[in-house]
């Protein structure tokens, strides 16, 4: 086993089971569409809400992708495979996780323009929330990965795994929120995008070893 | 023949569930060497594997390997280690050849191939994980050890679900693998044949 062929196998993987990222994408659909029939249609309402519902939803989108994403290896004993392949085990998680963020991220990027029409978005305005989907996301991917490399072993780990992993999407949240707020009224947003960047860049150097050594407490 | 090839295991304690599995337990397996742990049901056979990979940490004891000392980074060993749990890593999505490029993605289309022509799935190349059985899934396994170069095999119940013929021609290739110098440690409870001159390591507490 080599890194290489570690990555390929994991794009295949995804290939295989396409219906995880679609459930995931049907589900942010979902949620985006309650809010214009559950509240109000009415632009007052949307336009100021639009970076919030969307952002939630993404967040919620992300945390089913990533809850399962070590479940299988789990079960048909791959992860006990990487843990003893003596290739260096936080790479491995970061390598899984590369592919999973794109797998993810690019679907909805696409849904994204779509979406913005329903819910009054401008163009401008859509630009920024391309941008902190870009910036914020790979921290709610990092911080998510703890959360499932840590429950992987429990039978019924989802719901733990909500609990421990979403007050930590919060900043992230806000910052992204903060920053489509800004731009809609006119400031500079530069700030709440810098923290955004901040966040990932400081879960990126975190999470692959945290979820690493989970994983080995995990596989026993 | 890696004269230096040797894994000794001294003082090592294993604890599982607030239960001793054994104490003080202690044992050597040179290269040509292959090596069985007795032991009943539960006696922590594949647990003592699992510490020998780097699964799981001893609460103590001092593992050396080719007269390095690896109790607590275990990279040496693994460099060498071919391991199959319980759980051998075969992935439902994926076929039968797909599973053994990913793990050995040096070797050509044609090796894999061959492989599994000697386990008997040669004609299972592209079919699906999940669409054969438990002993054809253990057999795409076993096929890494035709594939592999890694010196030190780690095999828990390598003879599970294999019929008559599967064991003789895994036999067959555990006894070349020794010859060529290199070293396993088994688990099994199939009484295996006189001529692979095993060694047995009592597991007791």
């Amino acid at each position: 086993m080599t890194y290489s062929s570690f990555f390929y196998s994991e794009i295949l993987a995804v290939f295989r089971r396409k219906q995880d990222v679609v459930n995931a994408l049907v589900f942010f659909l979902l949620v985006i569409t309650l809010f214009p029939l559950g509240v109000s249609p009415s632009k007052e309402f949307l336009q100021p809400a639009a970076g919030g519902i969307i952002w939630c939803a993404v967040a919620l989108a992300v945390l089913m992708s990533v809850e399962g994403m070590f479940k299988e290896d789990f079960n048909d004993g791959s992860l006990e495979q990487l843990v003893v392949s003596g290739l260096y085990l936080p790479i491995l998680v970061l390598l899984k996780l590369l592919v999973q963020w794109v797998s993810v991220i690019i679907p909805l990027l696409v849904l994204t323009p779509i979406l913005s029409q329903m819910l009054f978005i401008n163009w401008e305005i859509l630009w920024v929330l391309v941008l902190t989907l870009l910036i914020g996301s790979p921290a709610l991917f990092l911080i998510g990965t703890i959360g499932a490399a840590l429950t992987v072993s429990l039978r019924r780990g989802a719901v733990l795994m909500l609990l421990i992993i979403l007050p930590f999407y919060l900043p992230v949240i806000i910052f992204s929120t903060g920053a489509i707020a800004a731009a809609q009224v006119g400031q500079p947003y530069n700030g709440q995008l810098a923290i955004l960047a901040a966040i990932s860049l400081i879960t990126l150097t975190l999470s692959p070893i945290m979820a690493a050594v989970s994983i080995k407490a995990s596989v026993n | 023949m890696h004269p230096n090839l040797e894994l000794s295991i001294s003082g090592l304690f294993i604890e599982r569930a607030d239960r001793v599995l054994c104490d003080n337990f202690s044992c050597q397996v040179s290269a040509g060497e292959i090596a069985r742990i007795m032991g009943e049901n539960g006696a922590g056979k594949s647990t003592l594997l699992k510490i020998i990979a780097g699964v799981l940490q001893p609460l103590e004891g001092k593992i050396m390997f080719a007269g390095e000392d690896i109790s607590y980074h275990r990279d040496i060993l693994q460099k060498e280690l071919l391991y199959l749990g319980h759980h051998a890593g075969i992935k439902a999505v994926f076929s039968a050849a797909e599973n053994l490029s990913w793990y050995c993605p040096t070797k050509s289309k044609d090796a894999i191939e061959e492989a599994l022509t000697e386990v008997g799935l040669g004609g299972y190349l592209d079919t699906p994980a999940h669409q054969l059985s438990a002993g054809q899934q253990r057999r795409i396994a076993l096929a890494r050890l035709w594939l592999t170069d890694k010196k030190v095999w780690l095999l828990d119940e390598p003879f599970t679900a294999l019929d008559v013929k599967g064991v003789a021609v895994l036999e067959q290739r555990l006894k070349q693998h020794l010859d060529k110098g290199g070293m396993i440690i088994l688990t099994t409870h199939q009484s295996l044949d006189d001529s692979l001159n095993i060694k047995e390591i009592k597991l007791t507490s």
